[in-house]
């Protein structure tokens, strides 16, 4: 059994008293960026960025801790989106939906820790599929040259537009915005300077921290400023009973395995997370349930079959959502873009070579977690009154906090006046985008991806020297760009198959 | 003017610029079929493929904020840059003090409030940064205190 064996490693890195120290503390922090409205998960992780290299951390302890910060702020997200309606990141929108009613009938304390469960359960389920599915994906991965690559990234970003987004073209537009970032710098392959307008602090290209900071920390705390003047006044509820009893538990148990299985495979899929995750899981779980038990339904009035299947889903997917990144080298959300992104400044090209070459710090992620996931039950289920009390501490002491936490990062990559400024810059532009309902997630993985789409498009040119006709010229390659096509054009024309059928079968009438 | 159609026109300046400025991106060497400047325009094409969708289409219009948010907006931003600016010549705990405090009063502290945050961040963030992990911060015009 080589995949026991590999866990065995796994579990031998995870388990070395620093990288249990870092998953632990990453569960903690994951928790409370989770519970803050205006920090999730992204932030803390772009955050984080220089502050791991400052601390000198290997790889693999870097993953670890991010990994915990991002599955952590998982369970923290549903601690603000029960108590105050206020979903603390966008995937714990559906968690409002049937965790708030139940808050308002005296049964916050049932909901929070129901939550907390189910949240475990989608996450164990999901990190047992890792180690099942992620092997064998790496190795039908190893069969990747460099035209299969470009054929994959562009049915990412086709996903990116397609399926996720109410605004395709605003998506699209974000890709590329993003892979036009990622060409600043020194041309690799011919010396050439691009874009860097004679200023030696482009000529490496843009810092990864200060973009990555710029995007979502600072910009977050412009929206974070709009959206406080004319808030409403917070009102915490009750938390009552604090333990879900066995019936409940029972009540559930179905819910959050449909919900853990719908997570899972929504994860995997290049560009969906968490938010995509737990609305087609609330929506699944909404239907199944009117169905077997139309009299019991309370949807949208507390149902805990609702909120145990969305919150199952939406940590299964934040977890599945490593498979690609690790096997591929493909990031299907923002934050595990940013990971990738930590991986290639520590030199590590991600990829299926990375998942062969690499042991230690694939299986060492994997097993951390599962330790992570139990971490997070542990703490969640006893110090939720500790978490919701965070929710009272005031802007005024958060922002500043941001703010100081952001500027050192980003100096300390090169200790410039220009990182700043362009940090700030960056901000300013992306709370302009965001106003106009440009999303970021797919800038970032434009930005990461760029390099690799670049090269990977020219060796294969290089190959043919020159004939575009190689792009599609490998059976893997073509089922690709036929998915990707598919995925486009789909959402295009399905309502107008749809009426088709419908007119002719009123002809057929 | 839609919001959506400004954001067209602006997709197409930096369509444009990126043309512009790469269009001259040449290889004094060519080692391989395809050169530095092929990747820039491709990007460049699509973002005014978006551009010119968005122009044409319209719509998306965001309902404008009242003005005292978008003074409020300006005077975050403007806070944002100055300390961005002042960072390194007035050094990390002069400009920290300094600037957290008119951050925290737009978020809604007292003035007293603002300056013990901004105080008491500078402080303890240099002795966590500087000193505890190595992560050296600008000293500026407290230099020869430390």
């Amino acid at each position: 059994m080589d995949t026991l064996s590999h866990l065995a490693t796994g579990f031998g890195v995870a388990l070395s008293p620093v990288n249990l120290l870092l998953a632990g503390l990453g569960s903690i922090v994951g928790t409370m960026v989770g519970v803050l409205p205006g920090l999730g998960p992204i932030n803390a992780v772009a955050m984080l960025v220089p502050v791991v290299f400052a601390l000198g951390l290997p790889p693999e302890s870097s993953l670890i801790l991010m990994a915990a910060i991002y599955i952590g702020s998982e369970y923290g997200g549903r601690i603000s989106a029960i108590l105050l309606n206020v979903p603390g990141e966008a995937s714990a929108v559906m968690t409002a939906l049937e965790g708030y009613p139940l808050a308002r009938q005296g049964q916050a304390g049932v909901a929070l820790s129901l939550s907390a469960w189910t949240s475990f359960v989608g996450s164990a389920v999901a990190t047992v599929g890792i180690v099942l599915a992620a092997p064998i994906l790496a190795r039908w991965a190893l069969a990747f040259g460099p035209i299969e690559y470009v054929a994959l990234m562009i049915f990412a970003f086709a996903c990116l537009t397609g399926l996720l987004t109410e605004q395709p073209v605003k998506a699209m537009l974000a890709i590329m915005l993003g892979l036009g970032i990622s060409t600043i710098g020194i041309d690799p392959n011919s010396g050439v300077y691009r874009y860097t307008f004679g200023s030696p602090n482009l000529v490496d290209g843009v810092q990864f921290a200060t973009v990555v900071i710029g995007l979502f920390a600072i910009s977050e705390l412009l929206i974070m400023l709009e959206g406080m003047r004319g808030g409403a006044a917070v009102r915490i509820e009750q938390l009552g009973r604090a333990l879900f009893n066995r019936a409940e538990w029972k009540f559930t148990a179905l819910s959050s395995l449909r919900g853990a299985v719908v997570g899972f495979f929504v994860g995997i899929l290049p560009g969906a997370g968490g938010t995509v995750a737990s609305a087609l899981a609330y929506t699944t779980e909404k239907r199944v349930v009117e169905r077997q038990d139309p009299e019991g339904s309370r949807f949208g009035r507390g149902d805990m079959r609702g909120l145990a299947s969305v919150e199952a889903a939406n940590n299964s997917a934040s977890n599945s959502n490593f498979i690609p990144m690790l096997t591929l080298g493909i990031p299907s959300s923002g934050t595990t873009a940013i990971m990738l992104g930590v991986l290639t400044l520590y030199n590590l090209t991600p990829g299926p070579a990375l998942f062969n070459a690499q042991p230690a710090l694939v299986w060492g992620l994997i097993a951390s977690l599962f330790i992570g996931n139990v971490m997070l039950l542990a703490i969640n289920i006893p110090l939720v009154g500790m978490f919701a009390r965070m929710l009272s501490v005031p802007a005024w002491i958060l922002v500043p906090f941001i703010v100081v936490v952001s500027a050192i990062g980003v100096y300390s990559g090169k200790s410039t006046t220009f990182d700043l400024v362009l940090m700030v810059a960056i901000g300013i532009a992306a709370y302009l985008l965001r106003r106009v309902g440009v999303p970021m997630a797919p800038l970032i993985l434009g930005l990461v991806l760029g390099k690799i789409l670049e090269q990977s498009l020219r060796r294969s040119l290089s190959l043919s020297g020159g004939e575009v006709g190689i792009l599609w010229s490998s059976p893997i390659a073509i089922v690709l760009w036929t998915m990707a096509a598919a995925v486009l054009l789909l959402p295009i024309l399905l309502p107008r198959l749809r009426q088709w059928t419908r007119r002719n079968a009123i002809e057929a009438d | 003017m839609t919001n959506d159609r400004t954001l067209g026109i602006s997709a197409l300046v930096i369509a444009a610029l990126m043309t512009a400025y790469g269009y001259g991106l040449d290889a004094p060497f060519a080692y391989e079929p395809v050169g530095p400047k092929a990747f820039p325009l491709i990007t460049a094409g699509i973002i005014a493929v978006c551009g010119l969708i968005l122009t044409i289409r319209g719509g998306g219009v965001v309902p404008p904020a009242g003005s005292g948010v978008n003074r409020a907006l300006l005077a975050l931003a403007g806070c944002l840059l100055a300390y961005a600016l002042l960072f390194q010549p007035l050094g990390f705990i002069v400009s920290t003090t300094l600037l957290m405090m008119p951050i925290a009063m737009i978020f809604g502290a007292r003035w007293w409030q603002g300056l013990l945050t901004g105080a008491v961040l500078a402080i303890s963030s240099f002795l966590l940064f500087d000193r505890a992990l190595a992560v050296v911060l600008p000293a500026g015009v407290l230099g020869g205190l430390f």
